[in-house]
């Protein structure tokens, strides 16, 4: 839910509550004070009955002018109590029941017990009411509406600096090297947001520089060592006095040190797409690459006797950084004859914006999602070092196309989308 | 043939040294950038090899000076960094190769030798080897005087084992220099392409030169 609505809903729902709660408080009141007020008028008339009585010894003429009625009974019966009341009598006038106060008393007259009735109409006192209600209530409405809008409008107004930062944090790339550009802001709470915002990417940033020099640093320190190692293999195997098991361990240290290069320098070429290094763009002809790259392994296809059939668009090009499309084109096809079985097959079919490369091998022990995972290979024994389809992927990015695996029984399918 | 060594890593230029004499070639060493220079202007060198990262300087500072003096040494350069921006700004500076940490002493020495030739204006471009003529700007093969059509990677592959003749060659040496850096793995296939060529030759009336040597890789010798 947005903060927005959020906060709309509740300061419009209690808004409502206290609105509803006073309003029905008001009504009480205004009506208990109007009928307050008619019952005083009453009581008034009352006196002047009590009055006249005390006067004249006699009661006054049953009168009925304007709103106003004044009627007696004798009592009999019960004994008469005092009280006000409200009530509705059908009025032949109107023709329409009105709605009245009344008060009722005993009064004696020459020893004789009478029920004295004064009803005054409250039709006007009903309508002031009804009145007040109504203004009150449009009132209510009114601010309501104008709080709905206020919340709208101040709200958007008063997070700007925060959905600014938040875009911001959006387009915050590591790799990138751009620094946040976060806007002044005279709000104390998104200062401060903003201020640890800051500061967190430049620890992120700073982290990361530091974690990538070290890297791209113990990469290039290690090659070194390695060129020494590796030449010293290659003078011992020039030796004549070599004994087998003399030849076994140099063949062994000799893969185990062109192992140890090949994933150094997958290492460094990750570094390296990472560092963007590889920014010049071309518009390159992948028909005319792919088919150098498979002129290149034709050996190793012809070795594993692998039945290749292509269908190459010519028109495909690309715009991308020639060395990288290189790279890519190299590490798909020589994924697909490395994990390829002896008389397999290759299907390769490059369209002006999809590449796919389907080659049959054994099927998939790992799960197809992590494929293109650092390390990640099939089967953990072979000599694979599992970085070629990460290469694949960190191009992929590099360059906003798609790579995607796709596995149908022994067809293993990648799929680049360009 | 005369040949500087630039390299600060003793072990490695001593590795270096020991594989070329046994080209033939007359070697020499620096292991810093003052007597780097001290040499490389005080003498001709037919190739210079040339660290980039030298305590006391940049090699290309070095090249820079080389070519300032108008000097027309060869010079191959071999860095550890591997970066991109190095290789263009030493081709650039007119360094003739360009050759990463780590490498095999075969590819090194096949290198070396290319350039030598290429340096060697006068001279021809071919390598002789008994009945074996390469010409290494027509890249055509002649075998006892008769040319040979063999593929682009075959070609690769004779000029590779006759530039580093009397030596055992590794597998992986050949399939790096063959098929670059991406392969891992195998190197099986190796062997299949060994046989296409030794078959060729032999068809050409050429003896067998390519031994191969239990294990570790091949040989090409007359002896």
């Amino acid at each position: 839910m947005k903060l927005l609505a959020k906060y709309n809903r509740l300061t419009i729902f209690s808004a409502i509550i206290a609105l509803l709660i006073s309003s029905i408080c008001y009504y009480f009141f205004i009506r208990y004070e109007l009928i307050l007020q008619l019952d005083r008028d009453l009581e008034i008339e009352e006196l002047e009955i009590r009055d006249y009585v005390k006067l004249h010894d006699r009661l006054p003429n049953a009168t009925s002018y304007k709103d106003q009625l004044i009627s007696f009974a004798p009592a009999t019966g019960e004994p008469v109590k005092r009280k006000f009341s409200s009530r509705e009598v059908f009025s032949n006038t109107d023709n329409e029941w009105q709605p009245i106060r009344e008060i009722v008393f005993p009064m004696q007259v020459n020893g004789q017990y009478y029920k004295i009735m004064i009803s005054k109409s409250q039709r006007e006192t009903n309508e002031l009411i009804q009145l007040i209600l109504l203004i009150t209530s449009s009132i209510a409405i009114a601010l309501l509406l104008v709080l709905f809008i206020i919340n709208r409008f101040l709200f958007n107004k008063l997070w700007q600096p925060f959905n600014a930062t938040l875009y911001q944090l959006k387009q915050f790339n590591l790799a990138g090297k751009k620094q946040l550009q976060l806007q002044e802001t005279g709000i104390h709470e998104f200062a401060e947001l903003n201020n640890a915002v800051t500061a967190m990417s430049s620890r992120v940033s700073l982290d990361y520089e530091a974690l990538k020099s070290f890297t791209e640093n113990a990469s290039h320190e290690i090659q070194t060592p390695l060129a020494i190692i590796q030449t010293k293999i290659e003078l011992l195997m020039q030796s004549d006095q070599l004994q087998e098991e003399q030849v076994r361990h140099i063949q062994s240290m000799q893969d185990a040190c062109s192992r140890l290069s090949k994933l150094n320098q997958s290492l460094i070429l990750l570094t390296k797409i990472d560092n963007q290094q590889f920014q010049e763009k071309d518009i390159i002809n992948a028909g005319n690459i792919l088919r150098h790259q498979l002129k290149n392994y034709e050996e190793l296809v012809a070795a594993k006797k692998i039945t290749v059939t292509t269908s190459i668009d010519n028109e495909c090009t690309i715009a991308m950084n020639e060395t990288m499309a290189e790279i890519l084109f190299s590490n798909l096809v020589t994924n697909a004859i490395k994990h390829n079985l002896a008389n397999g097959k290759i299907d390769i079919v490059l369209t002006p914006n999809n590449l796919v490369i389907s080659n049959t091998g054994h099927p998939l022990k790992v799960n197809p999602a992590e494929l293109f995972e650092r390390f990640k290979k099939d089967d953990q024994d072979t000599i694979s070092l599992g970085l070629g389809l990460s290469i694949v992927k960190k191009i992929c990015e590099q360059n906003r196309f798609l790579a995607t695996y796709n596995c149908n029984g022994e067809m293993h399918t990648i799929q680049v989308q360009f | 043939m005369k040949i500087l060594i630039i390299e600060d890593e003793k072990a490695l230029s001593e590795s270096i040294v020991t594989y070329l004499r046994g080209e033939m070639y007359v070697c020499e060493t620096a292991a810093d950038f003052a007597s780097a220079l001290d040499k490389t202007e005080s003498f001709d060198y037919d190739c210079i090899l040339l660290d980039l990262m030298l305590p006391g300087g940049s090699g290309l500072e070095i090249l820079k000076e080389l070519k300032a003096n108008n000097k027309l040494d060869g010079v191959l350069i071999i860095s550890a960094k591997n970066s991109l921006d190095d290789k263009v700004a030493g081709l650039k500076l007119g360094a003739d190769d360009y050759l990463s940490k780590p490498f095999h002493l075969s590819e090194l020495s096949a290198r070396v030798a290319a350039i030598i030739r290429r340096r060697n204006f006068e001279g021809n471009n071919c390598i002789y080897f008994r009945e074996i003529i390469i010409d290494t700007r027509a890249k055509v093969i002649t075998l006892n005087n008769e040319a040979v059509e063999l593929t682009r990677k075959e070609y690769d592959l004779l000029l590779y084992l006759v530039s580093n003749k009397g030596r055992v060659i590794s597998k992986n040496a050949i399939a790096e220099h063959l098929w670059g850096d991406d392969l891992e793995g195998n190197n099986d296939f190796i062997y299949t392409h060994i046989k296409n060529l030794r078959k060729k030759l032999i068809e050409a009336g050429v003896p067998d030169y390519i031994k191969s040597v239990y294990g570790m890789g091949y040989k090409f010798t007359d002896q």
